[in-house]
């Protein structure tokens, strides 16, 4: 089998319903933009293959249903995530203030050293920004992450994002085989690395009890 | 193989049988993946030269006397590729097995307790069986009755056969007490184990806890049951999977071989409008309802009757109510209607700032009202009235269930009720008609998905137990992927024509309440074999689920979900988990049999609960209702 790709990154797209998740994606996937689209039921991700410094770099980014209640099923899809995309509406204070819930959420389901990143997304509406970019710095600042202020409806900023946060993976990633070679160590995050035989992310096995 | 004058091959010796297990499966060693397996009942048998494990496929046992079979021995003291070439013979004509238990090393249960794998002294030939109901611990307990055994070292689910009485170093062995009679070597890894990593030895004893409870013992069963699986025995003398009709390997002959054979009822005609009109009484009464969802159930309804059938259906209008009955019931039910919308038409913008539970239920219904089924000419374009009905229906419902509220995946259910009724009344009351039989869909804490989910793998198990078992090995056996399916009743995966289809038969309750689970059952049935030839994963399955969508014919959906209901309800050896999913009688009455389908539940749910965590912290849109 030809290998298509260097590196395999599972990102996801959380934040409550309505920011634009599955918009962000459709931009970066598709490159494109659909006023009627429909709210994410249960889960689902899109593949787009990046190239960085000559890396082919395949993205698997998962699409969740923002609603408190389907948590129980998103989060079981966190696992192997290796970088978050955290996102709200930049004309919904509500939005950016339950931030901190979905922060809690990863510390509580996701590999500890997951990269995350902060998107305000509809800054395009300017005329109904309610959350200000410095807001957005501050709370980025005060989690240690990045942060930036996209449309998906004009186009601005989303390729630069994901870019963003592959690149910071892949270093990661690099330091850590560089750190341990032969790649190793129990509890560190897996990643699939130039493994020609298998595509499929190969998850921890669920948990003991069953 | 040239051993038949031996007399332990010699299939006219007598023996005594110690135990039999029926429904157990057999492959031979040279068989290929693709080679169906047949089926058939693995005995401890007693013979004067010594035990032997016996097997022998059902459609021979019925007529022979035993004496004219043929024997494959698998005998260690030959090559492994003499005994193997028996495979090769005819895989039409399936052999007996007989296998001397001093020729056996170890024995390996997997596969959820499905196989069983007996390893011979030399260490190379294999012996696999398949078990039914994941029940290989009934067979090999009895093993254990005969043998002494003990774990591997090496691998926890191996055991090693031990010939002698007492271990030579152990006189008087901790297991001669005979103090748990089935678990010995388990007490006694567990005491080695706790010494050594006390840590793993805690939690995988735990792990091995809440499986005993996953899987009870099969005595433990209700005595009608096991007395069933006996009884049943021979059950299924040919095997439709051999004559070619439909094979699709393991499984084929698994379903075969415990289930009738499946009969598949072509789709009827939709209602019409003649046959409505004649269902009615002079005064507009319905009496045959149990005729009429039958053609429904068969057929769909008609275009131009669903506005009236639906109302029906759903519960608005009772059956027995006349024409005259029903105008003033609308009449009543418009006026509540109106006076809930008012209570939230007249909130001021003062009073919902300070009602912040209110506030969030409204923002949630105008974000998904924007986004739901824009695409049918009936809400496209900007600013179409529709969007406003659809609006105003989901708010006054907020008002109707409080608690409940507004949950994703509801402006999807009232969507095709609206553009059917295109009255906001007539539909809000059937949408309530339709919320009472799916709220628990929308729980807060989702155990209601959770149930469903877990009973849809419960009635896969019982017609696809090879895809349940793939599922559950590829980290799936949640089934997690069909969320989409059962939220919102297949609504993101058929078009709208068909959904409106697709609801009406499933609005009928036949043939049982949980049909949709059965529509389930028949979609994951025709993505099988792409399921485990691809060796998806976890991810894969998921994706290749999600893009069934709008991919299906949904006449040939219904019609194989029907014949999956027929074909489990004519099956004698249903468990009674799987009775109790399709409501089936003997399915609910035995007292010991609900603790064994909760136990099964419980173990889908401590799963869950694993996964949950403390996800369930400061929801904002309200409370589970107890309904």
């Amino acid at each position: 089998m030809a290998k298509s790709y260097d590196y395999l990154f599972k990102l996801l797209l959380i934040g409550d319903s309505g920011v634009g998740k599955t918009c962000v994606l459709f931009r970066f996937s598709e490159d494109a933009f659909n006023n009627t689209f429909i709210s994410t039921i249960g889960i689902d991700f899109k593949i787009r293959t990046i190239e960085l410094d000559g890396k082919k770099i395949k993205l698997q980014i998962w699409d969740t249903a923002g609603q408190e209640r389907f948590r129980t099923i998103t989060t079981a899809y966190y696992r192997g995530a290796m970088g978050i995309m955290l996102v709200y509406d930049i004309t919904n204070e509500k939005s950016f203030d339950n931030i901190k819930n979905w922060i809690r959420n990863i510390e509580e389901n996701a590999t500890t050293d997951v990269e995350k990143m902060l998107l305000g997304n509809k800054c395009d509406a300017t005329e109904k920004r309610v959350v200000s970019k410095e807001k957005g710095e501050q709370l980025a600042v005060e989690y240690g992450i990045k942060f930036m202020e996209t449309s998906a409806k004009d186009s601005i900023n989303v390729e630069t994002a994901f870019f963003s946060i592959a690149r910071d993976i892949k270093a990661k990633t690099e330091k850590k085989l560089e750190a341990s070679n032969p790649p190793k160590g129990p509890g560190g995050n897996k990643v699939d690395l130039k493994d020609t035989s298998r595509t499929k992310t190969n998850w921890l096995s669920r948990c003991s009890i069953l | 193989m040239e051993t038949k004058s031996k007399s332990m091959y010699d299939m006219s010796s007598s023996g005594t049988e110690i135990f039999t297990h029926g429904g157990v499966g057999y492959v031979p060693p040279s068989a290929t993946k693709d080679d169906v397996q047949t089926c058939g009942t693995l005995s401890i048998v007693s013979y004067s030269f010594g035990k032997c494990i016996e097997w022998k496929p059902n459609d021979v046992s019925i007529e022979t006397d035993g004496s004219e079979q043929e024997w494959a021995m698998v005998n260690t003291s030959k090559s492994p590729s003499a005994s193997s070439s028996q495979g090769d013979a005819n895989p039409q004509r399936w052999l007996s097995v007989r296998i001397p238990i001093s020729e056996i090393k170890s024995y390996r249960v997997s596969n959820k307790k499905t196989k069983l794998l007996l390893v011979h002294k030399d260490r190379l030939t294999h012996t696999a069986f398949y078990f039914q109901f994941e029940n290989a611990d009934c067979f090999t307990k009895s093993l254990r009755s005969v043998v002494r055994t003990r774990r591997s070292r090496h691998d926890k689910h191996t055991y090693n056969i031990v010939q002698e009485r007492v271990d030579p170093q152990m006189p008087h062995s901790f297991s001669d007490f005979n103090l748990l009679t089935d678990r010995k070597e388990t007490v006694w890894k567990f005491v080695s184990d706790m010494r050594s990593k006390p840590y793993e030895t805690t939690l995988s004893t735990f792990s091995k806890f809440s499986e005993y409870l996953l899987y009870k013992n099969p005595d433990e069963r209700p005595s009608e049951e096991v007395a069933r699986l006996f009884e049943g025995r021979p059950q299924q003398p040919q095997n439709p999977a051999l004559d070619g009709s439909k094979s699709d390997g393991l499984s084929e002959y698994l379903i075969v071989e415990r289930l009738k054979p499946r009969v598949l009822c072509p789709r009827g005609q939709p209602l019409s409008v003649t046959q409505w009109a004649n269902a009615m009484d002079a005064e507009g009464r319905i009496s045959d309802v149990k005729e009429l969802k039958k053609i429904i159930f068969e057929g769909g309804v008609q275009d131009s009757i669903r506005y009236e059938v639906w109302k029906f259906l759903l519960g608005y209008f009772p059956w027995d109510s006349s024409t005259h009955e029903r105008q003033e019931l609308r009449q009543v039910k418009t006026e509540e209607y109106f006076r809930m919308k008012l209570q939230w038409k007249s909130m001021t913008p003062e009073q919902e700032a300070r009602f912040s539970d209110f506030r969030d239920r409204k923002t949630l219904i105008e974000k998904d009202v924007n986004r739901t089924d824009r695409t049918l000419p009936f809400f496209e374009g900007d600013d179409n009235p529709n969007l406003g009905l659809l609006y105003d229906v989901l708010m006054t419902y907020v008002m109707y269930d409080f608690d409940l509220g507004y949950v994703q995946g509801m402006s999807d259910l009232l969507s095709p009720i609206l553009s059917v009724m295109s009255n906001e009344v007539d539909a809000f009351w059937c949408f309530v008609g339709f919320m009472k039989r799916v709220f628990r869909n929308f729980d807060m804490d989702q155990s209601g998905m959770k149930k469903q989910l877990s009973q849809l793998h419960t009635l896969l198990s019982a017609v696809h137990p090879d895809l349940s078992h793939f599922l559950d090995e590829h980290d799936s056996g949640n089934m997690f992927f069909c969320f989409r399916w059962l939220l919102v009743w297949f609504k993101r995966e058929f078009t709208h024509q068909e959904i409106m289809v697709l609801w009406e038969v499933m609005w009928t309750e036949l043939p049982c309440s949980n049909f949709h689970l059965l529509v389930s059952v028949a979609i994951l049935e025709r993505e099988k074999d792409v399921l485990i030839e691809n060796n998806y994963g976890f991810t894969e399955i998921l994706k290749h689920v999600n893009d069934l969508s709008y991919k299906m014919n949904l006449h040939d959906v219904l019609a194989t979900a029907t014949a999956i209901f027929k074909q489990l309800e004519s099956s004698p050896n249903l468990t009674v988990a799987t009775r109790r999913v399709l409501g089936l009688s003997g399915g609910s009455s035995h007292n010991s049999s609900s603790s064994e389908d909760d136990s099964l539940s419980d173990g889908l749910a401590c799963e869950m609960a694993a996964l949950e965590k403390d996800c369930d912290q400061g929801d904002t849109t309200g409370v589970t209702p107890e309904k």
